[in-house]
């Protein structure tokens, strides 16, 4: 009996080690088939260790963002160590405090509640580290000892989106989607869209991207139970393709948009089920603050004249929604 | 209650008092429609022991319920030591002196010996929030208790679920004993023993019987009951069937009793007349 | 067998007692194999080192406040549900009471406008009321814990985000810090100390553990946890109060959660609606890594402290050694269930050393 148990323990042992170098090696994707424009892999690796946190838990809207800072990465010869937080601000911080904990030339990080990350991004100033941050907290980014900001300013971009819905759907009801709680990009983009559509505007909480089920049969009887809705903004690739099951499998009449793209979220667009999506690129939100922030470490140099860099809003619908599809499966845009 | 190190009663059998120690007088006891104990009557002495006999469904786990404080009897009544008493819960039955070993919810298993042993009744030392149990008194007191018993426990640590099941039962009877009980309950303690954990047993009801202790020992086994017994109770659906003392009924008369003798007799005859009918 | 045999003779007097320095049989070292942390402690050791080794930061005073924070508030409660499982139970609405208690004080301090102290006090007995909830139904309605319990999960989710929602118009209580009391409260429960930024949540947590471990080992409270756990009806049957024992357990998880969602609304000067949920896995995990039975009736304080310390070295761990974060739950299940495997080999071991 004892016998067996010594090699159960020692297969998981060798199974465990296993998977490990097999994920360890998994780091570099090998992405080149996208990249056949600038191979220049470059020669001299700088000697430097970026940290990019985000709140993200392993949806496709991350990973995109995910692809763009470990790119960035390969092509500044810079070490870019990625994680997530899954939404939880106590994680976040703890996460930014070990990256001061190694000494990381750089932290890029998203800021879904300021309060939550202030105190350790202080410390990471304090010891010297700079700092980007990236897809949310615009407003606080300065305030918290940022470089400078990488991102979409939501109300905008809502506001655009907004308007846009409401010239497709002529009036009504506009049900804007919140998937994340606490978030307050989010929170903004709902904000703007009511100012541009004008119309009534409500705001719908679904269970979240951890369970697209839940979420689509929740936005369907929404739909099925509230017939006034003309529309339905989405904040997000995954729960825009709920959202389209839904307004499918409801039989209804309103008109769908969404923030973000995936590889799903385009074919949709291209076949009309998706109005259009707005694009904030957030694979420059993974790709620049690297370049930035390796830019700072090696020449002091600044970006953005203390103006946020904007990488949105941008709009994919059937006019260019081809040539951006391609680009949407290989999880770059 | 916390530890008391004396036992409960004088270390040789107790004068034969003319009276009982624990008298139970016209007992009844119903769960809706169902007659569960219909005036039955009995007594135990200290220093005695009191057998209640019964085959399955007689009624003997309902009358021990009743006596160790965990049913309310509907009619009749419960004296110790001629003064009547009622039971609210088994804690009232305890403080009055009457201890009961279940048979299979005697011991803790994943616990120490020692931890079973003062369960409910630890022994303290300091005071407020700096009570704690004097572990060192405890362990000692258990061994020594336990010796008495004839066993020598060399590791109070060790978990009881360890033991055998006589010897199990053997640390239920002790704990019962040092805790001051008048009158000892013991369900069905044999039942689930081999033959020879069964002679332990036995041995330890001698035991407790020699310390002074009242015994009452439910059984649904004569053989065991009968060696053992000053006096002799047979339960039939909810019924007294009868009482003797020893001596007035022999062991095989027990028996017969005991599965309703008459219908034995005639099973016997009419599978003698099957057997001789296939010859 | 005549059966006017006398009664069985009474047997001769046991014989004088064996010389007592036959207790030295068992070993100190049987005696330590026999505990039930001793798994645990190897697991964190090998674990620990491994880390240490191979990554820069890990090993050193610096790092160590790293794994200690994450280890510390998944400590206290984890501390708090091992004792819960030892008495037999289990309390799924530990984590969601993380965020229920930071939002109500977060509330009570920005809203009705309280000093944050007294939001504490406040809070803290708000949490000692709905532990007794969740004992009185669990003993009441003889529902297994982990059905009553569970619904008190949906319903404290729910409170949640309406309640915050319907008060603040977000999903989230913020601007703690502007409160009155917050400095003193912050540095007693939210902040940290020394040069390397340990944080105040793992004196908490040492505390509690010390005071769980003296609870089980030393105090009749204690024995009558294991003997609830143990065997319920046997508990009941020598007298041991039984619905007063579980109540105070259920009492206890509650207010172990509230202290950590109190840490951690502080530190962070702010609650989130969705605060906790998942966590109450974590701390079962915890307490079970530790040695704990999930049956109930065997387990350790301490286990279930190293049980969270695994925990907090896995996590950090993982993060300084760079592994594709992409698999980083999976080298968790596993590193968690090798703990588990020498956990549980030890103790065979040493139950096998015995014999």
């Amino acid at each position: 009996m004892r016998r067996v148990l010594h090699y159960v323990v020692a297969a998981l042992l060798v199974l465990g080690m296993a998977v490990l170098v097999a994920a360890c090696g998994d780091d570099d994707d090998g992405d080149s088939s996208s990249k056949n424009k600038d191979n220049v892999n470059l020669t001299q690796g700088r000697d430097l260790t970026i940290a990019v946190i985000t709140h993200g838990e392993g949806d496709t809207f991350w990973a995109v963002a995910k692809k763009g800072a470990e790119q960035g990465g390969k092509d500044m010869g810079v070490e870019v160590k990625y994680s997530e937080s899954a939404n939880d601000p106590q994680k976040h911080a703890q996460l930014i405090d070990s990256a001061v904990t190694e000494k990381v030339d750089g932290i890029a990080t998203s800021v879904p509640n300021a309060d939550a990350l202030r105190d350790p991004l202080k410390k990471a100033v304090d010891a010297g580290i700079p700092i980007v941050t990236l897809n949310s907290g615009q407003n606080d980014s300065a305030a918290l000892g940022a470089i400078t900001h990488v991102g979409q300013d939501e109300s905008v971009a809502g506001e655009a989106a907004g308007k846009r819905l409401a010239e497709s759907a002529g009036g009504g009801k506009l049900v804007c989607v919140v998937h994340e709680q606490g978030n307050t990009g989010l929170e903004e983009r709902c904000a703007g869209a009511k100012k541009g559509f004008g119309g009534e505007v409500e705001n719908v909480q679904v269970k979240g991207v951890n369970d697209i089920a839940t979420s689509t049969t929740e936005l369907q009887s929404k739909l099925q139970s509230d017939k006034d809705v003309s529309a339905v903004l989405t904040l997000n690739p995954d729960i825009a393709v709920a959202a389209r099951d839904a307004v499918q499998g409801g039989s209804s009449d309103a008109k769908l948009a969404t923030f973000d793209l995936s590889g799903d979220v385009v074919k949709a667009v291209k076949a009309g089920e998706i109005e259009f999506a707005v694009d904030q690129q957030q694979y420059l939100q993974g790709y620049l603050p690297v370049v930035f922030l390796t830019l700072y470490d090696e020449n002091n140099n600044t970006v953005g004249g203390g103006q946020p860099v904007l990488t949105g809003p941008g709009f994919v619908d059937k006019s260019n929604a081809a040539q951006v599809e391609k680009l949407a499966e290989e999880g770059t845009r | 209650m916390n530890g008391k190190a004396e036992a409960a009663g004088s270390a040789g059998r107790a004068p034969m008092d003319n009276a009982p120690l624990l008298e139970v007088e016209g007992v009844s006891k119903y769960f809706g429609n169902v007659i569960a104990l219909k005036d039955v009557s009995t007594s135990v002495q200290a220093g005695e022991v009191t057998c209640v006999l019964g085959d399955n469904g007689a009624g003997k786990s309902t009358f021990i319920k009743i006596l160790s404080g965990v049913h309310k009897e509907d009619e009749g009544q419960i004296r110790m030591n001629g003064e009547r008493v009622s039971f609210s819960s088994p804690r009232a039955a305890k403080e009055v002196g009457i201890a009961t070993v279940f048979q299979d919810l005697a011991t803790v298993p994943l616990m120490s010996i020692w931890r079973n042993f003062f369960l409910g009744s630890e022994p303290t030392v300091g005071a407020g929030p700096l009570r704690r149990i004097d572990v060192p008194a405890a362990k000692r007191t258990m061994r020594e208790e336990l010796k008495k018993m004839g066993i020598d426990v060399r590791d109070p640590d060790q978990p009881v679920g360890t033991l055998s099941g006589g010897e199990r039962q053997a640390v239920a009877i002790a704990r019962a004993i040092h805790f001051g009980a008048k009158v000892l309950i013991l369900d069905e303690p044999t039942s689930a023993l081999g033959v020879k954990q069964s002679g332990i047993v036995l041995r330890y009801i001698v035991q407790a019987r020699e310390r002074g202790v009242g015994v009452i020992f439910i059984s649904h086994n004569p053989h065991h009951a009968h060696p053992v017994g000053d006096r002799f109770v047979i339960l039939n659906r909810g019924k007294l069937q009868g009482s003797w003392k020893r001596g007035e009924i022999t062991r095989d008369e027990l028996v017969q009793m005991m599965a309703g003798g008459a219908e034995l007799d005639q099973l016997t005859h009419e599978l003698q007349r099957e057997l001789s009918k296939t010859e | 067998m005549s059966d006017q045999a006398t009664a069985l003779k009474p047997p001769t007097p046991p014989p004088t007692s064996v010389v007592d320095e036959r207790l030295a049989d068992v070993s100190l070292l049987t005696k330590l194999l026999r505990r039930p942390e001793l798994g645990a402690l190897m697991a964190a050791a090998v674990i620990g080192i491994f880390f240490a080794v191979t990554t820069d930061d890990f090993g050193t005073l610096d790092g160590a406040a790293n794994w200690t924070d994450v280890a510390s508030t998944l400590g206290i409660p984890a501390v708090a549900v091992a004792l819960l499982m030892i008495g037999g139970e289990f309390d799924l609405s530990a984590g969601v009471m993380t965020g229920t208690s930071g939002l109500f004080m977060g509330v009570m301090a920005t809203e009705v406008g309280m000093n944050m102290w007294l939001a504490i006090v406040l809070t803290l007995i708000a949490a000692g009321a709905v532990g007794f909830i969740n004992g009185y139904m669990v003993v009441r309605t003889k529902l297994p814990s982990f059905i009553v319990t569970l619904a008190t999960f949906f319903v404290l989710q729910g409170v949640n985000l309406g309640v915050t929602k319907a008060i603040t118009g977000s999903v989230r209580v913020a601007g703690l810090s502007d409160v009155s009391g917050y400095d003193s409260a912050f540095k007693i429960f939210g902040g940290s100390f020394s040069t390397y930024d340990y944080r105040v949540s793992v004196l908490w947590w040492a505390a509690i553990t010390i005071l769980a471990t003296w609870i089980l080992a030393r105090t009749r409270v204690g024995n009558w946890i294991f003997g609830v756990g143990g065997d319920a009806v046997a508990a009941r049957n020598v007298g041991v109060p039984v619905p007063r024992v579980k109540i105070g357990l259920f009492m206890g998880t509650a207010m172990a959660a509230a202290l950590v969602g109190i840490m951690i609304a502080l530190r962070l000067s702010s609650v989130q609606a969705s605060q906790g949920v998942g966590d109450e896995f974590n701390y079962i995990i915890a307490a079970v890594v530790g040695g704990c039975l999930l049956t109930g009736g065997f387990g350790s304080a301490i286990g279930a402290s190293v049980g969270a310390l695994i925990i907090g070295m896995a996590f950090i761990g993982i993060q300084f050694s760079g592994w594709n974060t992409d698999w980083r739950f999976l080298f968790l299940g596993v590193i968690l269930l090798l703990a588990v495997l020498v956990n549980n080999f030890v103790r065979r071991s040493a139950e096998g050393a015995r014999k």
